[in-house]
């Protein structure tokens, strides 16, 4: 495989800005960035930096105002709403800091989800969806709905309903949040054990103790990138 | 794909009312008074049609009754009071000369004779005069024994043919053939039983008892009212050629000069039609309004309650659509739900129907006996149309708010708490 099939998100020189009244704001100045295949890339900034927008726009929940985003080759501005619909069904994986589970559908339900929205019959759908489960430790958790779950086991059923469809990236934004710090750690270890499988992980982040398990971390500030580094002292638990 | 979604929405649908009860059945109130005026109209215009079709079944669609009276109503009673009545040569003299009907022949009247069997006397009881032809008209089918014969009604036998009604009536529990009864005073042998015709709002059809023209004079003296000539056409297609030539030999055989009026009915059941159309359109027209107007109501009831299910709902919507939901599975999603909401309207209202139509057509018509045409339960059509215009009033009032949460902005969604 040569780089250029490596790469999974190319933006250059991306720009969102809103329109506050009169006033206009610059959530993102100029951002470009290479993401490639298999990478685990942790986003940190203050808040106010630009990195919730920046992960918005990279998860295609929101497109740049200007710049130009390649995913896998695809022009993504070009695209209309149900075709960011379905690169966020078949390409990419969110879990997020609050989990955002449905709250009256069992675990088995929330995570065979996406498979319906990916048109997959309910047989494939449900042996898929039980063996993602299984895979991050949740076989005895598939009929419970997430009011009977902990927090740690609730964050675990976003990252099974992430993995099933097989997505290209994995877009984690604060996954620790909402969790113990104990908790958190067995997350943590999850992502480094899903990007050792090949997953390519993004994370974004203000922690650097979640910062360190990523291999290679871009700050942000005031919208721009201040330092994008491969992270020499990666934490990778066992 | 869209069946699996369609299902997937359909169980949060109902998940949602039964979260929801209260709110739910406020809302879809609109739906079930406006269902209940369809079911109600339609119960009502049934009954109608249901009455229509009985008078066209007794009558026979193709039969023609000559008569001093217009039977249809909402005519000029005055003036047919003034009406020469039609004689007993009148109507033989018709009789022998038309030429285009099957069947034509009078019919004279007696009301209120006292019919006696062993020692039972029933007052009240209709007893007419006629030929031997009679039999070939629907009112003349025989279910047993026979129909008096030519030379019975020459001599003018003292035979009685009895309706079904009556036959029930004497003779409860053993046969009728043979026995004599006794006709304000005269003896009749009964020759032979009518066939069941009537329906339980029009059995005054089956008390009338038959017997020849000179047995009736005989027996009352004379034909003191205005006779009837039953003319059957043979055929729907012959009754306006026929209908032609009734008028026009009547008019001769009543010495009616060019340019006077008709001075008898030709009655059939056209006339019935006519006269049932009125009313049709009246409840039509009051149904149609109250629906109308009802389901305004209740588009706007769901429609509100679809708009605060989809604020309510606007994270799971940020969430469905972050994991890939396409705007139409969101456009779906609420639809159906709306559509859900307004089939349980209709199922309410059903159940409240039934029940008001069954105790309406039960208890009312005891007390008003024209609204005996009320059948005591609702048909099956009206259901799927009840059923089916819910289903369309859900997707039109659940159209606006769905197209809102289908457009929503993921990541404003998303933030929503």
């Amino acid at each position: 495989m040569d780089d250029q099939e490596k790469i999974i998100i190319d933006i250059e020189h991306i720009a969102k800005i809103y329109q506050m009244g009169l006033e206009k704001v610059f959530a993102l100045r100029d951002v470009s960035l290479t993401l490639r295949k298999n990478e685990y890339v942790a986003i940190m900034g203050p808040s106010g930096s630009g990195k919730s927008t920046l992960m918005n726009i990279l998860g295609c929940l929101d497109t740049p105002t200007l710049g130009k985003y390649m995913f896998r080759g695809l022009d993504v501005n070009d695209m209309d709403d149900n075709e960011l619909a379905a690169i966020r069904n078949k390409e990419i994986g969110f879990v997020f800091q609050t989990f955002n589970l449905l709250p009256r559908a069992t675990s088995l339900k929330n995570v065979e989800l996406p498979l319906v929205y990916g048109g997959i019959s309910k047989s494939v759908r449900h042996e898929r969806a039980k063996k993602t489960l299984e895979d991050v430790g949740l076989a005895d958790r598939i009929t419970h709905k997430p009011n009977e779950l902990s927090g740690g086991q609730r964050q675990r059923v976003a990252v099974a309903r992430a993995l099933v469809t097989h997505p290209s990236i994995i877009l984690a934004d604060e996954p620790t949040g909402n969790l113990d710090s104990k908790t958190g750690i067995e997350i943590m270890k999850l992502f480094s054990d899903l990007w050792k499988k090949g997953n390519t992980i993004i994370v974004v982040t203000h922690e650097e103790k979640v910062a360190r398990y990523a291999q290679r971390i871009i700050r942000l500030q005031d919208g721009l990138v201040e330092t994008d580094e491969f992270n020499i002292n990666q934490f990778i638990p066992n | 794909m869209i069946f699996q979604e369609s299902a997937e929405a359909f169980k949060m649908a109902i998940d949602s009312m039964r979260t929801n009860k209260l709110r739910s059945l406020l809302a879809a109130l609109g739906v079930v008074i406006g269902i209940s005026f369809v079911i109600l109209m339609g119960w009502v215009l049934g009954g109608l049609d249901g009455a229509l079709e009985e008078t066209v079944n007794l009558m026979g669609e193709d039969v023609l009754y000559v008569d001093q009276w217009d039977w249809a109503g909402g005519h000029n009673w005055r003036k047919e009071e003034y009406r020469k009545p039609i004689t007993i040569e009148q109507a033989n003299d018709f009789c022998s000369k038309i030429k285009s009907a099957e069947v034509a022949v009078p019919l004279s009247y007696a009301g209120g004779a006292k019919v006696k069997y062993g020692n039972n006397q029933y007052n009240g009881m209709m007893i007419q005069g006629t030929k031997s032809e009679f039999s070939n008209t629907p009112s003349g089918a025989i279910l047993e024994g026979r129909f008096f014969s030519e030379i019975e009604e020459k001599y003018g036998s003292n035979v009685a043919v009895i309706g079904f009604g009556v036959f029930t009536t004497l003779f409860p529990d053993s046969f009728a053939l043979n026995k004599d009864i006794r006709i304000n005073g005269h003896k009749f042998l009964i020759i032979g039983v009518i066939k069941k015709r009537a329906t339980y709002m029009t059995d005054f059809m089956d008390q009338r008892i038959y017997m020849p023209l000179e047995a009736f004079k005989s027996t009352f003296g004379k034909f003191n009212r205005s006779l009837n000539v039953v003319v059957k056409a043979g055929g729907k297609e012959r009754l306006d050629e026929v209908r032609a030539e009734t008028e026009g030999l009547m008019r001769t055989v009543r010495n009616l000069k060019p340019g006077q009026e008709n001075d008898f009915s030709i009655n059939e059941t056209k006339a019935f039609e006519e006269s049932l159309a009125a009313i049709r359109i009246a409840v039509w027209g009051i149904g149609i309004g109250m629906t109308v107007l009802s389901f305004i109501v209740g588009i706007i009831g769901i429609m509100n309650i679809m708009f605060v299910s989809v604020a309510e709902r606007t994270k799971e919507i940020g969430i469905r659509k972050a994991i890939g939901a396409p705007r139409r599975s969101i456009l779906i999603q609420f639809i159906i739900e709306a559509a859900v909401l307004c089939l349980a309207g209709a199922v309410i209202s059903l159940a409240g129907c039934s029940i008001l139509i069954y105790l309406t057509a039960t208890i009312l018509p005891k007390y008003v006996s024209e609204l005996e045409f009320l059948k005591p339960f609702i048909p099956l059509n009206l259901l799927l149309i009840a059923s089916l215009v819910s289903i369309i009033v859900g997707i039109l009032a659940g159209l606006i708010p769905a197209t809102r949460a289908a457009r929503l902005n993921p990541v404003d969604a998303l933030r929503y708490e």
